[in-house]
């Protein structure tokens, strides 16, 4: 430690001493000051009935670590598994721990304390664990194991009696639940010590708060919604956004009954004019889609039509009687999600649908016929990420021999013919920063990285 | 009806009516003027809602006129001549626009009317706006009415277009605000009157869309009781009134009037319909407060009235009652009676002609009594002297002829004397026998009273003179007797009524010398015995029938005159009275009236029966 110690000092007074030069350089030091419109109750990674994905997607990367990680493109990456091997028909997996990670308290990770976590978040697989040697076997073959592996919620995470620490670069130094965290680097994390001696997290912020504190230098980063970021990238500021990974949709309450429900809910899908939406109300942001995954992933969304075609809208809707009026429900918070249910509604009627949208003061959408849902695609893998929305939308993923291009459109085109879900836009994810915040990006899940980021003086 | 009580309903009634008159024509000059007032009230309120709409109107067209000209519209129509007209960026201004300027709506709409951007309905952009036939003549309008569709609700506001011309194609600003309770609220109405607004909308009326500044749901006043008031302004298109009744009491009453609202939009339609109302409750406080006051006033007016006329009637009916009573008296007999004279007027000549009347009255009768008591005595010695004359020729005759023979035959005088001395005794005899009548006549015995059977004394009557009936060197009578058994008992004197129905069939039998019917009838009427005995005689002259209970008056050539008097007295003796009835040539019925006397008839039996009691005992 103390030899880490005089290595840090050493080489922050050379950067330090380059600083004046350029700011390319990384910087070690300063409180990096995070603002967030969410506002989460628990840090836990396990915790799966997190309502908002931020925790997972850009929190949990920061204290904790999982045995994989995935890139931009799905492909699996070392993290605490050092390596790993498959054994043939991929129901038996091997991993090697990697040596000398240490938990937040202090304790080393082992394949057995990886094990006690694994074996909870998964009963029905059969872990073992050996030194630094960790078994996973599976029922069937599993051929999405390490992207699973890769998803927040593995993450691993040591009990203990006030709170779970994990072994990520930053750690737990204050959690105001919903309001506030504040957290230290680890000087001990596996993969170096962070330039950021620390990070807090503002949460609850509205955005125009967000917005205000970035202006006033109270805070380097915060987010912006997607129809903000052409009037934020005009007004100079550093904007980065990620693929299109949240699925804006409409989702029906109810399973579609009767035939007469399935053609009127066709004729909803066929009356919304995502073009104008995103034109005007998305001021251009995201991606019009009818298909669950965006093209990015799958690479045939496009072959799902996102144009509005009223005159069949209306012909499918003259089949039917009557007519039901039916509510969609809407987060009243969100004053976009008011805009697109009233935009719908105005499209429906157009297609001489009945719809009323409703504002939801609650989470429980369960008293309207629909809802508009933001459906953040967990991971870049598709399976997952399809796997992830049927779950979410309540509709069984169909089961496939193989995970070919071929069967994952089938899947996907079974979930839609359901007419549970009607796909409207892929958004990103969008943050601002200030110009003092360096080396940091938004992988394509939206995901924060933040491990290699320093704060510079801003000056270019 | 007394006098007095006439004169006593006349003053009441008149008084009554005459309060009666004030009080309704209070009223309907009340209501006159009520109604007046309540119009005057009424179009005062519709000029204010008037006024009120122009200065919302030019509140609203100067705002949206500012808006027009605002840099951010202008900067918007240049950007959207230079970038051929996308508009996305500018969704949301009409928002930030509608807000800093106050309005409820406001929308920016390109040249081809398309919605770029809608503060009441952000979603609608992209849409064509509706209402409007032409938008760049709408820009020269003043303020006007229309009905803005919204995603919920299609609400009332006044709106203005102005036209930016900053770009290249004309960029129309459309903002107003609702006519909602606020609007409402700021007419300054007066105590008593509200006003409601009904937005026309659905084909029948809905109490949803009826909007009072109250903002509360009275119970009491449904808004169901506007519906037809407003169906009826709906079918007619003009300005209509009507009362509604909220309850029971009149003064809960509200007078409505309705005046139609026209868009000046598209079509102009009815868009709503603007209710006055104005409360009746000070009216008809008003209205029951006269009624009260009337009611009392009459009231008292009438008690007063009766009071009053009262002392006035009294005070005029008085002389005349006075008069009513002295002639009253007068009739009963007393001649002697006066009125009070006192003042001067109409009623105290009257007493005085009264009084003059009953004096000469008087006078008169007792100088016809004077009169008749010399008649009579001339009569009685007209009578006298021919009752005397006859008996005293004889007795001239017979000493006259005894001094005769005294002197020319001495030797006859002794025959002669006593024969003459037999006719001197026969002729004094019959002056005795005169003088006996005149004398009994004098002395009418009182009728002793006792039970007797009219019929029976009728049926005796008939038996004493049965035999004369037929007398030989006559012509015979036929005696009828038509009696009546019911007749019963009555209290008379039994002698004395035979005496009185004997003297009358003696009359009967002397006016029938040639014979004929003699008829004795006995009926009983209003508790009274009529008794009647009927002749077919010679009958009498009616001057004759006038005079013929008159003492010493007879129409025969023997008759003293008394007989007819003394059934008139044994009648009157016995309460009753008599009555003469003939036809000249005809006949004569002498009709008796006799009271039952039973009073007398019981203290009669009593008397009779004590004695037997007695013996009985």
């Amino acid at each position: 430690m103390k030899h880490f110690v005089w290595r840090w000092l050493a080489a922050s007074s050379l950067l330090l001493a380059c600083a004046g030069h350029a700011e390319t350089r990384p910087q070690y030091g300063g409180t990096l000051h995070i603002a967030v419109h969410v506002a989460p109750a628990t840090l836990d990674p396990t915790d799966v009935a997190q309502s908002d994905s931020f925790v997972g997607r850009s929190i949990t990367p920061l204290i904790f670590d999982t045995l994989v990680n995935t890139d931009d493109a799905g492909r699996a990456q070392p993290a605490l598994a050092a390596s790993w091997q498959a054994a043939p028909g991929n129901t038996r997996w091997q991993f090697q721990i990697r040596r000398g990670v240490r938990f937040h308290d202090g304790t080393l990770l082992t394949a057995d304390t990886a094990a006690v976590f694994l074996r909870i978040a998964h009963p029905s697989w059969k872990i073992g664990s050996d030194g630094y040697l960790l078994s996973i076997e599976c029922d069937s073959p599993d051929f999405d194991l390490l992207g699973e592996l890769s998803l927040p919620q593995n993450a691993i995470a040591k009990k203990n009696t006030d709170r779970s620490v994990g072994t990520g670069p930053f750690y737990i130094v204050d959690w105001l639940p919903g309001k506030k965290l504040t957290l230290a680097a680890n000087e001990d994390y596996w993969g170096g010590r962070p330039f950021l001696d620390g990070i807090e997290i503002e949460m609850g912020k509205s955005f125009r708060d967000q917005m205000n504190a970035l202006d006033l230098g109270r805070a380097e980063l915060v987010e912006i919604v997607p129809e903000q970021m052409r009037q934020i990238s005009q007004e100079g500021r550093q904007v980065v956004t990620s693929s299109p990974v949240e699925l804006l949709a409409l989702q029906f309450t109810r399973d579609a009954q009767t035939p007469e429900d399935k053609s009127l809910r066709e004729a909803l899908a066929l009356s919304v004019d995502r073009a104008s939406i995103r034109s005007v109300l998305l001021q251009g942001a995201g991606q019009p889609t009818a298909g669950i995954l965006p093209n990015w992933m799958s690479g045939y969304a496009f072959v799902f039509s996102t144009d509005a075609d009223l005159e069949r809208a209306r012909h499918v809707r003259e089949q039917v009687r009557p007519i039901p009026n039916w509510t969609l429900g809407y987060d009243g918070r969100d004053p976009l999600e008011r805009l697109l249910a009233e935009r719908i509604a105005l499209n429906a009627k157009d297609a001489g649908l009945s719809l009323q949208p409703v504002a939801l003061q609650t989470a429980s959408p369960a008293a309207t016929d629909m809802r508009l849902t933001e459906i953040t695609l967990a991971s870049t893998d598709t399976w997952i990420a399809l796997d992830q929305v049927a779950a979410s939308v309540g509709i069984p993923l169909p089961s496939t021999k193989t995970r070919s291009v071929e069967d994952l459109y089938a899947a996907e085109q079974a979930m839609l013919a359901t007419q549970k879900i009607i796909p409207l836009f892929h958004l990103p994810i969008c943050y601002a920063a200030a110009p003092s915040l360096q080396h940091w990006n938004l992988r394509a899940d939206g995901t924060l990285n933040l491990t290699n980021a320093w704060l510079g003086s801003g000056k270019p | 009806m007394m006098f007095r009580r006439k004169l006593l309903a006349v003053f009441a009634l008149t008084v009554f009516f005459s309060v009666t008159a004030i009080a309704l024509l209070v009223l309907a000059l009340t209501r006159h003027a009520f109604e007046t007032s309540e119009n005057q009230r009424t179009a005062a309120l519709v000029a204010q809602f008037q006024r009120e709409f122009n200065r919302q109107g030019e509140d609203i067209a100067r705002g949206v006129g500012a808006i027009a000209s605002s840099e951010a519209v202008g900067r918007m129509a240049t950007a959207l001549s230079a970038t051929g007209g996308d508009s996305a960026g500018y969704f949301d201004l009409a928002q930030s626009l509608a807000e800093n300027h106050q309005l409820d709506f406001l929308e920016l709409v390109n040249w081809r009317g398309i919605i770029i951007s809608s503060a009441q309905w952000p979603a609608k952009f992209g849409y064509p706006v509706n209402g409007f036939e032409n938008l760049a003549a709408a820009n020269d309008q003043n303020a006007f009415l229309m009905q803005e569709e919204l995603q919920d609700s299609t609400p009332l506001g006044v709106f203005a277009v102005k036209t930016s011309s900053a770009g290249e194609h004309p960029v129309y600003v459309i903002g107003g605000r609702r006519l909602d309770r606020t609007f409402l609220s700021a007419i300054d109405l007066p105590v008593g009157m509200r006003a409601m607004l009904y937005q026309n909308r659905g084909d029948h009326f809905s109490s949803d869309w009826l909007l009072d500044p109250a903002g509360v749901v009275d119970r009491t006043r449904p808004p169901e009781k506007f519906a037809a008031l407003i169906e009826a302004v709906r079918q007619s298109h003009a300005e209509m009134t009507a009362k509604l009744q909220w309850s029971s009491d009149q003064a809960d009453d509200e007078l409505f009037r309705a005046i139609p609202l026209w868009g000046a939009g598209k079509g102009h339609t009815l868009l709503g319909i603007l209710l006055i109302g104005s409360s009746q409750r000070s009216y008809v406080e008003l209205k029951r407060h006269i009624r009260d006051s009337a009611l009392l006033a009459g009231g008292s007016g009438v008690v007063l009235a009766i009071l009053l006329s009262s002392w006035v009637a009294a005070r005029v009916t008085r002389p005349v009652e006075q008069l009513a009573l002295a002639a009253q008296a007068v009739a009963s007999g007393d001649w002697n009676t006066r009125v009070e004279v006192d003042g001067d007027d109409e009623f105290s000549q009257l007493a005085d002609s009264f009084n003059r009347m009953t004096t000469e009255l008087l006078s008169q009768k007792e100088r016809l009594v004077q009169t008749e008591r010399v008649a009579a005595w001339r009569e009685l010695a007209r009578r006298l002297a021919h009752e005397l004359k006859n008996p005293l020729f004889p007795l001239q005759l017979t000493v006259e002829n005894l001094i005769r023979a005294r002197m020319q035959s001495p030797q006859q005088f002794d025959e002669v004397f006593r024969e003459s001395s037999q006719t001197l005794l026969a002729e004094i005899a019959n002056l005795k026998a005169i003088i006996g009548r005149f004398s009994e006549f004098s002395k009418m015995p009182q009728p002793q009273l006792q039970p007797v059977n009219v019929n029976e004394i009728l049926r005796g009557v008939a038996q004493l003179f049965q035999a004369q009936f037929t007398a030989p060197g006559r012509e015979a009578i036929e005696c009828r007797l038509e009696l009546d058994e019911t007749v019963g008992m009555i209290a008379a004197d039994p002698e004395l009524l035979h005496r009185a129905l004997a003297n009358l069939v003696l009359n009967a039998m002397d006016a029938m010398p040639n014979g004929g019917t003699l008829t004795l009838r006995s009926r009983r009427r209003d508790g009274r015995v009529i008794v009647e005995v009927a002749d077919t005689g010679t009958g009498l002259t009616p001057e004759e029938c006038e005079r013929v209970f008159t003492p010493y008056y007879t129409s025969k050539q023997h008759g003293t005159g008394l007989g007819l008097a003394i059934v008139q007295s044994v009648v009157s003796d016995h309460g009753g009275k008599i009555s003469v009835q003939s036809e000249a040539g005809r006949g004569t019925a002498f009709v008796i009236e006799l009271p039952s006397n039973s009073e007398a008839m019981k203290g009669s039996a009593n008397n009779d029966s004590s004695p037997r009691d007695q013996v009985s005992g």
